[in-house]
């Protein structure tokens, strides 16, 4: 189950049927810190899926899942358990708010294709889309253009289960085929963007640019620096290696628990993820930030930092504004 | 009894004649037989009492950890505070319907599954409500996972004393039964940690208790597999979190990896100690230290009278014993599978600071889940006074021996309190035990095979006759071992403990299942 004979693939990841019942993903789970409701837990889910429960038996514990990928690296079955809400979320019917999401797929499946100008290629996330001014010193940072189609509409309809048309994914992807390097905000769609191009550096955003001198030199001892955990979870046995020598050398604080696994700020459901429900990030917010002896919050995600400014005084700035404390040139350290 | 090998294929321990002379134990618990639910359910209701009737949240208590052992609730209600557990009991002694409590449903032996009737879910309550620095003391809701409660704690630099390795227990679980944990042979059980609990009685009455107020609960309840109260709040004992540095020995005997063990105990000479084996050839004693100097008085003192060998002198001795043992290379790939697994979940870096590990409990636990954990577990123990355990491990290692191609042994100390004498009465703690009991856990690998549930009982059984045997007693002795308790016990105690539940429980519905 955890190793397979095959030298030159990786064994498939196991399934639900797997789930020993440790509750270790409970620990983690944003979901479960707030309700203490068990049946709202990947470890109930797996459960009902062993007793023959279907998607719609469930439906309110699929719904309620975040997507923050933290019960993945808690997992000690190592269970593809994003995979496995994705496609849970699938079958669940169809509610016009999916709709709309699938009409938006559509509509930008029939637009024209833009020839990339490098082979280097950013694509920002929703939030960061429309804070124009740190999407264009992020892009400078990166060296990378943006991308014309950022796939958000993708990224959405991956986040609410609804299938993505082979037309749509294969406009999105055919440029993206060109590139060498990829980074990529969203880190939902960075997880299945390694599985539609295994051959591309696909990184999150996150990772990228904590890697900049310019951006570690800005880094202080009295921050406390911000993961975002989808990027973050789906390569965590390698980027948890990264933040911790991160974590050695700046002295700052960071969002992770004792397991090294991140804590999210914005814990959105389906229904708040579609807009349905207001969101409210700041029991998430309110629990990192406990007894922390800090001066300022540096966050990896741009939607972070309305959570924390509602519940805190201190400045709340993007990884790519530490950059002007070390007099960084856009372009010359990418 | 009859376990002599005969014809081509070898022993096969659920053979006709292989239970010869072993008393067969219930294994499944009488199911209550739903009387009185309707009534039940609504006057829950009319008390503003949520009770979860649908078949997803009844189907995700259908069992515990162990996995042998299914069974369904008519409902689940999840704990949310005193007041609420009370409305519960009380309208269930109404009704006479069982409630059965679970906190991280850890259990191995169906303790914490309901065959019908309520389920209270614990883990519904699981808030710090209060930390003291100075004192060095938390109060907590008792439905709270110890890990949880460590990450709380982190935050005031502080860490609970003991507590099972395993992240998912709950802090009520573990006062139920015990606790067990590397520092238990200096610090004691979880159990022990406990300076007062709030406890709703079975007949709903919310009473606070401690070695000093309530004292008759307090002894009964610590260590009382649920059977005189629901732990709702705790206040426990904490620390100033410290980092540790571990150290290993290797030993191919297991008495000299025991004795070894104990001699560290008694000298104080370590700060954690324990004794895990890959093989009853290849047995690990872990020593550890919260500080520089407790080390440097180890190497001083202790370390050279050790006779466990470092490892890469291990290695050099295991090489040798397969080189001139070929037939057994099949058992030394084994080894070095294991070796290559396990050890760097004990090493990973991100929790380790120039030798100094931090988090012991994520990076054993961890490892626990990840190499030990399955859907199926049975983990029989016996726990002895410090005189018997030898002998209660090798011929427990026998039995695992005859039973699986492979198994892990799990040995610590625990320091007694003398002033919890009571507390122990009828518990893991056998009464001949002073200064120090002993446990060890049998742990079979199934790797994957699927045994039948006689096949495990019988290993269960042969590991408990052991214990009948000698005079120990067992941690897991609840559920569908409880048909050793009386055996264990002898009919005198069990009776007196009978008895004052029937006192407390009179309509005898709070986790009826687990003991008598």
């Amino acid at each position: 189950m955890k190793s397979g004979f095959g030298l030159f693939s990786p064994a498939p990841r196991p399934d639900y049927s797997a789930c020993s019942g440790c509750s270790l993903c409970l620990l983690v789970c944003p979901v479960w810190r707030k309700t203490h409701d068990l049946t709202l837990t990947p470890h109930a889910r797996a459960k009902a899926l062993q007793h023959g429960a279907r998607s719609t038996d469930i439906a309110a514990s699929v719904e309620s899942c975040t997507l923050c990928g933290a019960c993945e690296p808690a997992c000690p079955e190592e269970i593809d358990l994003v995979g496995m809400m994705i496609a849970l979320r699938r079958q669940l019917p169809r509610s016009p708010a999916l709709q709309a999401v699938h009409d938006r797929m559509d509509g930008a499946a029939a637009r024209p294709l833009a020839q990339p100008a490098s082979n280097r290629s950013f694509l920002p996330d929703a939030a960061l889309n429309k804070r124009r001014e740190t999407l264009a010193r992020v892009a400078a940072l990166l060296g990378s253009a943006v991308a014309a189609d950022d796939g958000a509409d993708i990224a959405l309809a991956l986040e609410t289960g609804a299938a993505v048309p082979a037309p749509r994914l294969e406009r999105f992807l055919a440029p993206l085929r060109a590139m060498k390097t990829i980074v990529v905000a969203d880190g939902l769609l960075l997880r299945h963007l390694r599985g539609w191009l295994p051959r591309t550096k696909i990184a999150g955003l996150g990772a990228t640019l904590s890697r900049l001198p310019a951006v570690q030199r800005g880094l202080r001892t009295t921050d406390l620096y911000v993961i975002e955990p989808r990027a973050y979870h789906a390569d965590h046995a390698r980027l948890v290696r990264h933040y911790d020598r991160l974590r050695v050398e700046t002295g700052c604080a960071m969002n992770l628990d004792l397991q090294r696994i991140a804590i999210p700020v914005t814990a959105r459901n389906l229904q708040q993820r579609l807009g349905l429900e207001p969101p409210d990030d700041s029991a998430q917010a309110r629990w990192i930030l406990h007894r922390r002896k800090i001066q300022r919050i540096v966050v990896e995600s741009v939607e972070d930092i309305t959570a924390f400014e509602q519940v805190c005084d201190w400045p709340v700035v993007h990884l790519a504004d530490l950059a002007d404390d070390g007099k960084m040139i856009a372009g010359v350290e990418s | 009894m009859n376990t002599a090998i005969s014809g081509t294929f070898g022993h096969c321990p659920v053979a006709p004649d292989a239970l010869q002379g072993i008393k067969r134990q219930q294994t499944n618990p009488s199911r209550w037989d739903g009387a009185n639910w309707p009534e039940f359910a609504a006057a829950l209701r009319a008390r503003d009492v949520e009770l979860q009737e649908s078949i997803a949240a009844r189907g995700v208590f259908a069992t515990d950890a162990g996995g042998t052992a299914y069974g369904l609730p008519h409902g689940v209600v999840i704990a949310r505070s005193a007041q609420q557990i009370a409305a519960l009991l009380q309208t269930a002694q109404q009704y006479r319907v069982p409630v059965t409590v679970r906190g991280g449903g850890l259990t191995t032996e169906g303790e914490s599954v309901a065959f019908g009737g309520v389920l209270l879910d614990m883990t519904g309550m699981g808030r710090v409500l209060h930390v003291d620095a100075e004192a060095l003391t938390v109060r907590t809701e008792a439905g709270i996972f110890w890990h949880s409660l460590a990450e709380e704690l982190r935050r005031h630099d502080l860490d609970y004393l003991s507590a099972p390795l395993n992240l998912t227990s709950s802090v009520g679980g573990s006062l139920n039964v015990g606790g067990i944990d590397v520092n238990s042979p200096r610090l004691g059980c979880s159990a022990d940690q406990a300076l007062a609990l709030q406890v709703v009685t079975p007949t709903g009455e919310i009473v606070e208790c401690s070695d000093t107020r309530n004292m008759e609960l307090f002894q009964r309840v610590i260590l009382g597999y649920g059977q005189f109260g629901v732990i709702t709040e705790a206040t426990l004992k904490v620390r100033r979190y410290t980092p540790i540095t571990m150290q290993y020995f290797y030993y191919s005997s297991l008495r000299t990896a025991i004795e070894d063990l104990q001699m560290l105990d008694r000298s104080n000479a370590s700060d954690y100690s324990g004794i895990l084996t890959i093989m009853d050839c290849a047995v690990n004693l872990l020593v550890a230290f919260d500080s520089p100097e407790r080390k440097a008085a180890f190497r001083a003192n202790w370390q050279p009278r050790l006779r466990g060998r470092g490892e890469f002198g291990f290695a050099l001795c295991m090489l040798g014993r397969y080189a001139l043992r070929p037939w057994k290379l099949p058992e030394a790939w084994y080894l070095y599978q294991r070796k290559r697994d396990v050890f760097p979940e004990f090493r990973r870096p991100e929790h380790l600071r120039n030798g100094v590990m931090h988090d012991r409990t994520v990076v054993f636990s961890r490892a626990v889940w990840k190499h030990w954990g399955s859907r199926q577990m049975v983990i029989p123990d016996l726990a002895t006074s410090a005189e018997k355990f030898v002998e209660a491990v090798e011929r427990g290692n026998a039995v695992c021996r005859k039973y699986f191609p492979c198994y892990t042994l799990y040995c610590v100390g625990i320091r007694l309190r003398a002033d919890h004498r009571p507390h122990y009465e009828m518990s893991c703690v056998p009464p001949d035990a002073e200064g120090w009991a002993y446990g060890c856990e049998f742990e079979p690998m199934t790797r994957g095979r699927v045994y039948s549930r006689d096949h495990l009982q019988s290993f269960k059984n042969e590991i408990y006759d052991i214990g009948v045997d000698i005079g120990a007693s067992c941690y897991r002795f609840g559920g569908m071992m409880k048909g050793y308790i009386r055996r264990i016990f002898g009919d005198a105690l069990v009776d007196r403990h009978l008895a004052m539940k029937r006192a407390a429980d009179p309509a005898m519905i709070l986790n009826r299942d687990v003991i008598f």
